[in-house]
């Protein structure tokens, strides 16, 4: 029992991380219609900033959120390449996305080199009847927890976020009613870039990472993410903490070696069945 | 330039040919086409390591690739765009993590000890016999392309990338062929990773990550998706550049990570600016240039329609 819960609260604490990487994804493809490749590595970058500045100094607070300005800043940068130039495609724009995963791939071997690096949390742990929990896992829900309600709030309670809406129901009368789509595109890829970096910072004393971390982080988002069909944070939420709960459970009953490969298949399962759900025509007229 | 450069750059475009159809005719991109390599070389290791003769394990590489991604193909191919990605992204993730914990691969260390190939008593050995190998495959690889792109099927194929409700309605067997062209591809990647896996010696997870897949949608992309000439072109550029880089970056007075970064910040900068500004790929943005310019500088003026369109679902196949 003691173990049960033990895992059931790792799990929840990871699956928070996806479900920020995941929203961050969602807010992307809700105006862009794009899917950014690219979010796993504000995680990672925001990760490895975060660990620099503790490391230079700074104290705890101050430097995670330095960390996810930056990222912030590294989407809204993310976003000009793929969605700047008019007329980019939103197929055409994952693959400058994974074509922008490369340079950073450049940039983060620069300056932090090809180890996996973490930094220190929140130490210590909490002991629930008999199960030892770490603190860290609890920042991580209880951030997580804030930063969706937040979210919830942003998108049905201030013009921006419900420009947003606008922008992702009918681009073309979100224009005319004055709305500018591409800088709607461009916010949503800052506020992407700062949910994969919230990621990022919560999850790094929990998982080292390194440059190339970055996959399996877009993997466990999208297949988050694909729960809500791209489009609904709620569902997303749900996904991720299903994911990190099975994930967690495998590793911990069965062999943690076959926990990325559980949450694959479990991937892989749900988009077949949303796929038998639909048809080429619904598909088709969507576009 | 190095032998073994060549080597690897045939097998790389034996691998992209396949890709390039795959991307560029049934409109399908595949972020896992690395995972068949994978299969092909770790078939061929498996029959050569034990003892079976080892024509038969290269002849059986490209077959097994072909029918495991038919097997794949089925569930998987009723995704389409992002979620195809993310899904053969999503096969490879999983091969990799299956291969590297079963006792029968080698786990995480590979298969080692694969002996030379054999065919008809002639021993492969060295560089040079294995050029003439995959320049065999190769020439395979691009006839039987040639001939399915320029068939009936073919203009099938350009018909559902466009739109797979039109094709169908047209008598177009869409599933059918997606899964045709899916297999085929993979069997030539299979095909590729069979030649390379008695070339190199030894095959292991690691030789095939998932980085290797992205390289291969480089390739297709900065070539031109949907052309042959392209695809070769593709893997040709790629390839020598990257050698290039890794000169440049291994010379004295380089830091260690200078290969890995060099290669890293070309490669996306690359793949950006090709998506961006060259949509169509290196070979027919090449090649509808010199058609405006050189050989019929009039009719750029004359024929507005001549113009080629940016958007990526129009490649077309062009015979030269």
């Amino acid at each position: 029992m003691s173990d049960f819960l033990q895992y059931l609260v790792a799990g929840l604490a990871v699956g928070c991380g996806f479900a920020l990487l995941a929203s961050g994804l969602v807010a992307v493809h809700r105006v862009t219609h794009v899917v950014n490749f690219a979010q796993g590595m504000f995680a990672v970058v925001a990760g490895l900033t975060a660990g620099s500045l503790l490391s230079a100094g700074l104290p705890h607070g101050a430097a995670e959120l330095l960390a996810v300005l930056v990222a912030g800043a590294v989407g809204l940068l993310v976003g000009l390449i793929a969605t700047g130039k008019p007329g980019t495609s939103a197929q055409s724009a994952l693959i400058v996305t994974l074509g922008v995963g490369f340079v950073a791939y450049a940039v983060e071997i620069m300056i932090w080199g090809d180890n996996p690096r973490s930094h220190p949390g929140l130490r210590g742990s909490v002991q629930i009847a008999d199960a030892y929990v770490q603190k860290q896992s609890f920042l991580v829900i209880g951030v997580t927890a804030v930063v969706f309600t937040l979210l919830g709030l942003f998108f049905t309670r201030t013009y921006l976020g419900k420009a947003f809406t606008a922008c992702a129901s009918n681009p073309y009368a979100a224009r005319a009613v004055g709305i500018d789509v591409t800088r709607m595109g461009l916010i949503a890829f800052a506020l992407g870039g700062m949910l994969g970096g919230a990621a990022g910072v919560l999850l790094t004393p929990l998982l080292p990472i390194s440059y190339n971390s970055d996959v399996l982080l877009i993997t466990s988002g999208f297949a988050a993410a694909i729960l809500g069909g791209l489009t609904r944070p709620g569902l997303a939420l749900v996904g991720a903490l299903i994911l990190g709960v099975a994930e967690s459970m495998v590793a911990g009953y069965l062999d943690a070696s076959y926990q990325t490969v559980v949450a694959l298949l479990l991937m892989l399962a749900i988009m077949i069945w949303q796929a038998s759900q639909r048809t080429s025509l619904t598909e088709e007229a969507a576009r | 330039m190095n032998e073994s450069v060549l080597v690897l750059l045939l097998l790389s475009a034996i691998v992209v040919t396949g890709l390039s159809m795959l991307m560029g005719y049934a409109g399908q991109v595949s972020l896992g086409q690395a995972s068949f390599t994978m299969i092909g070389a770790y078939t061929a290791a498996l029959i050569a390591t034990h003892g079976r003769p080892t024509w038969l394990g290269l002849l059986a590489a490209p077959f097994v690739a072909t029918a495991a991604a038919a097997l794949i193909g089925i569930p998987l191919l009723r995704l389409r765009g992002h979620r195809l990605a993310f899904a053969t992204l999503a096969v490879q993730l999983v091969l990799l993590s299956v291969v590297g914990q079963q006792a029968w691969t080698g786990g995480d260390i590979g298969l080692q000890g694969i002996p030379l190939l054999n065919i008809g008593g002639y021993e492969f050995s060295g560089d040079r016999p294995y050029i003439y190998l995959a320049l065999a495959a190769l020439l395979l690889v691009v006839l039987i392309t040639r001939n399915v792109v320029a068939s009936r099927p073919g203009r099938g194929l350009r018909a559902l990338a466009t739109s797979e409700v039109a094709a169908e309605s047209s008598g177009v067997p869409v599933a059918t062929y997606k899964l045709v062209v899916f297999s085929l591809s993979a069997g030539f990647a299979g095909l590729a990773g069979g030649i390379y896996a008695f070339y190199i010696g030894y095959v292991s997870p690691g030789s095939f990550p998932v980085l290797l897949s992205f390289e291969y949608v480089v390739m297709v992309v900065v070539g031109g998706a949907g052309t042959i000439w392209g695809a070769l072109a593709g893997a040709t550029a790629i390839t020598l550049l990257l050698q290039w880089l890794n000169d440049l970056g291994t010379r004295e007075g380089m830091p260690a990570s200078a290969p890995a970064v060099l290669s890293y910040a070309v490669y996306g900068v690359l793949l950006i600016l090709v998506v961006l500004f060259l949509p169509r790929g290196l070979v027919p943005s090449a090649t509808s240039w010199w058609a405006r310019h050189v050989r019929w500088p009039r009719r750029r003026t004359s024929e507005p329609a001549d113009t080629p369109s940016t958007a990526p679902k129009e490649m077309h196949y062009e015979p030269n």
